[in-house]
């Protein structure tokens, strides 16, 4: 067995007991199916004479790692945690993370000694808070409910809520020093954004560039979702593979390669920090750096196992994310979708290769497939899937990346001249007016809503994409034999 | 591609300089923005006075549907009395459009979110004037009267009868902005001033402590517009909207209606709702 194909597989493997522990299966039987498993292999590995099985035996055992990693992990976690619930205490706690804005503010608090551990509290929209502050607080933290919510919050390493406690701020800029820097140099951003265009484009700009969502109108939200256009301003591989290629094109020219391969990743590295590192973007990250190393040291890059080592990774530093984090399911489940679903849909039904006018037939193969392998998550979770979102993605997917570069360029001209941002904005108001029109549009077409699926049912769903991309690979591959 | 980029620049702008043919009449908004106060004034040539910016963000998506996209400049915002559901929304126009100045009656507020106010005019370097009653604003033939607070009431413990009351005169059409004020202050008006007004901005979004009788049967406004959303202390109350009646008021609200338009020209003013 190759070198590659065992990372893959021992990556696989313990995602895979990762996984089962995550879903709630104890630890005796998640012991008694991997011993099955290895058995499985040993026999096959007895009746065919392949090494590969052999392999695949020893490399089973690792579901077993993968499971108790995730105990141990969790544990871990809970175990430095000091919260007093249900009681009304004072307590001193730091702003972790980027305060998502809106009517009210959403913090992220990391409890100050005696007691331990985060905390989610909202407070109004005023006064503001800012990364790094140490606040001190006066309320009642309490568990967070219902159990799915819980999760989510507990995969951020989040145990309690506190609502609208007193909140006086004690000191400033306790947290780290990259942070506190990346974070106000987003909001300088997003100040020359909504300084030089209307409000909702504004809000739409700042959400494709900077994945800033708390802006959004509840009207818009709903829109976006109804047409299937909300992953463009949730920061997906899509923002990142926009940055990344048009950063190296630009860089490449004046640069050497390696230099350029330095930078990029810095840029790269920054930006997850400064959009608050969500799955999405440091899946979509880590890809492009393995991407963008594999050309510096001349490796071929296997979008195989930059998927699998991403995942594992990101998983190694939090497994809570593989179960309780949509984001993360519905990013790896598109990329897997567009790497292998794209391919099999081409030439199932012959599509011409070429991207066409605009682009589209490369836009809408993209995002039939990706839509298709995250339809079960989006209705279990959201509720909704909207087939009319092929047809918007098409039409908007053209303009996202010009669109995207020119705000990143207004951002930039921005700290220069509030007068020339001004005219530029108006240029781009021309594209966000076009993107905005055909949301709104696409987003009141509600007939065709598929909202009812259940886990069974996406179970199945799977097993009929995974076998039709299959049974085309294997019709191509008899079809080049018989050429042969 | 610079060279390109910058012709066009140029073409736009002197585009934009040449062909924008001036205004001449003047349109006053009522804006629909919930519970609170929030009128805009455009006068001749694109002037533009925004008095109040009510409770929240909601003001911003009503002045991105007046406004053009590049049209990102206040001449004046003022505003009335430093409460809440008059000022908040400011706090979001100061930090995105460009302001020539913010005129207030000098009380603070004692709301948390006034802080982020002053901060957004400190930070954006928006000049403060400090206007009271007998200050004058002069634009060609529109003018600002300040009609109150006076020394005494600016100390009011009620910050609505702190309220800066302006009454505008343009196109030969008179336009009363009374804020939050409540009876007493009314009574002062009509015993300081001899007012006859077409608009009245109701007071105090049509609550029962003020539009008193003795008050409107003195200004005997033609046109009533009530600035009033979901709210729990029974606004506009029925109190109200019968004296309105009474004096034959033609009566328009911010909750049924949606944003109330006036066009304003030789003295004739048209009404447009957008509800």
């Amino acid at each position: 067995m190759k070198i590659h194909d065992i990372a893959f597989y021992a990556a696989g493997f313990f995602i895979l007991g990762v996984l089962a522990a995550g879903i709630g299966l104890n630890k005796s039987v998640v012991i008694l199916v991997t011993i099955l498993a290895t058995a499985v292999f040993l026999l096959l590995g007895c009746f065919t004479k392949r090494r590969q099985n052999f392999w695949l035996a020893g490399l089973s055992l690792l579901i077993i790692a993968g499971a108790f990693y995730y105990f141990n992990w969790v544990n871990h976690q809970i175990k430095n945690i000091s919260i007093v619930f249900n009681e009304k205490i004072e307590f001193q706690g730091i702003v972790v993370g980027y305060p998502e804005r809106g009517s009210q503010q959403k913090l992220a608090v990391e409890l100050k000694p005696p007691y331990a551990g985060k905390v989610f509290v909202k407070t109004p929209a005023n006064p503001r808070f800012n990364y790094g502050d140490l606040i001190n607080f006066e309320g009642t933290i309490k568990n967070p409910a219902p159990v799915s919510y819980a999760n989510y919050l507990a995969k951020n390493g989040i145990f309690g809520i506190l609502e609208y406690p007193q909140a006086e701020l004690v000191a400033e800029n306790q947290g780290s020093f990259l942070k506190s820097k990346l974070f106000k140099l987003k909001e300088k951003i997003l100040v020359v954004i909504q300084r030089s265009l209307a409000s909702e484009k504004a809000a739409f700009l700042a959400g494709i560039t900077l994945g800033e969502r708390a802006e959004f109108s509840k009207e818009f939200e709903e829109a976006m979702s109804q047409s299937g256009t909300t992953h463009l301003v949730a920061l997906s591989g899509y923002n990142i593979s926009v940055i990344v290629i048009a950063m190296f094109a630009l860089l490449n020219r004046f640069l050497k390669r390696r230099l350029t391969f330095v930078l990029t990743t810095l840029v790269i590295f920054g930006f997850v920090l400064m959009t608050g590192a969500q799955a999405s973007v440091v899946r979509a990250a880590i890809m492009g750096f393995i991407a963008l190393l594999a050309g510096q040291v001349g490796r071929l890059y296997s979008v195989r196992n930059a998927i699998i080592l991403a995942a594992f990774f990101m998983i190694l530093a939090n497994p809570r994310v593989l179960v309780f984090d949509t984001g993360f399911q519905l990013s790896f489940l598109a990329l897997l979708g567009i790497v292998y679903l794209l391919p099999a849909i081409q030439r199932f039904f012959y599509f011409n290769k070429s991207a066409g006018f605009l682009f589209w037939r490369e836009n809408f193969l993209t995002t039939l497939s990706a839509q298709l392998a995250v339809a079960p998550i989006l209705v279990l979770n959201f509720g909704n899937f909207s087939p009319v979102s092929l047809l918007a993605n098409i039409l908007i997917l053209s303009v996202i990346p010009l669109t995207m570069s020119l705000g990143f360029i207004l951002g930039a001209i921005g700290f220069v001249s509030y007068y020339f941002s001004l005219v530029f904005g108006w240029f781009i108001n021309l594209l966000l007016s076009y993107e905005v029109f055909i949301i709104k549009f696409f987003g009141q077409l509600d007939f065709l809503q598929i909202d009812y699926f259940s886990g069974f049912l996406a179970f199945v769903y799977y097993l009929i994409l995974i076998i039709f991309v299959f049974c085309v690979v294997f019709r191509q591959k008899g079809s080049r034999k018989l050429m042969n | 591609m610079i060279i390109l980029f910058l012709v066009i620049f140029d073409v736009f702008v002197w585009g934009r300089v040449i062909f924008s043919k001036p205004i001449e009449d003047s349109e006053i908004y009522f804006l629909d923005v919930g519970q609170g106060d929030s009128e805009l004034v455009i006068l001749p040539n694109n002037v533009k006075v925004l008095i109040d910016g009510g409770p929240n963000s909601r003001l911003l998506s009503q002045l991105d549907s007046i406004l053009k996209p590049f049209d990102r400049y206040f001449d004046l915002v003022v505003l009335s009395h430093s409460q809440t559901d008059h000022f908040n929304g400011l706090v979001d126009v100061l930090k995105r459009y460009q302001v020539g100045a913010f005129i207030f009656n000098g009380r603070n507020g004692t709301a948390s979110s006034w802080q982020e106010l002053i901060k957004a005019v400190e930070e954006n370097k928006v000049p403060v004037i400090i206007l009271a009653a007998g200050d004058k604003i002069d634009y060609l033939n529109s003018r600002f009267n300040f009609l109150l607070p006076d020394r005494n009431l600016i100390q009011s413990s009620d910050l609505n009868e702190t309220t800066l009351v302006a009454l505008l005169k343009t196109q030969g059409a008179k336009v009363l902005f009374t804020g939050d004020i409540g009876a007493e202050a009314e009574n002062y008006l009509i015993q300081r001033y001899d007012l006859d007004v077409d608009v009245l901005k109701v007071a105090h979004h049509g609550s029962k402590y003020s539009s008193s009788a003795g008050f409107l049967s003195e200004i005997l406004p033609k046109v009533a517009v009530i600035e009033v959303g979901k709210n729990s202390y029974g606004h506009p109350t029925a109190g109200v909207l019968n004296r309105l009646a009474s004096v034959g008021a033609q009566i328009f609200r911010t909750d049924n209606d949606g944003t109330i338009k006036l066009e304003i020209k030789n003295k004739e003013i048209n009404v447009f709702k957008a509800k």
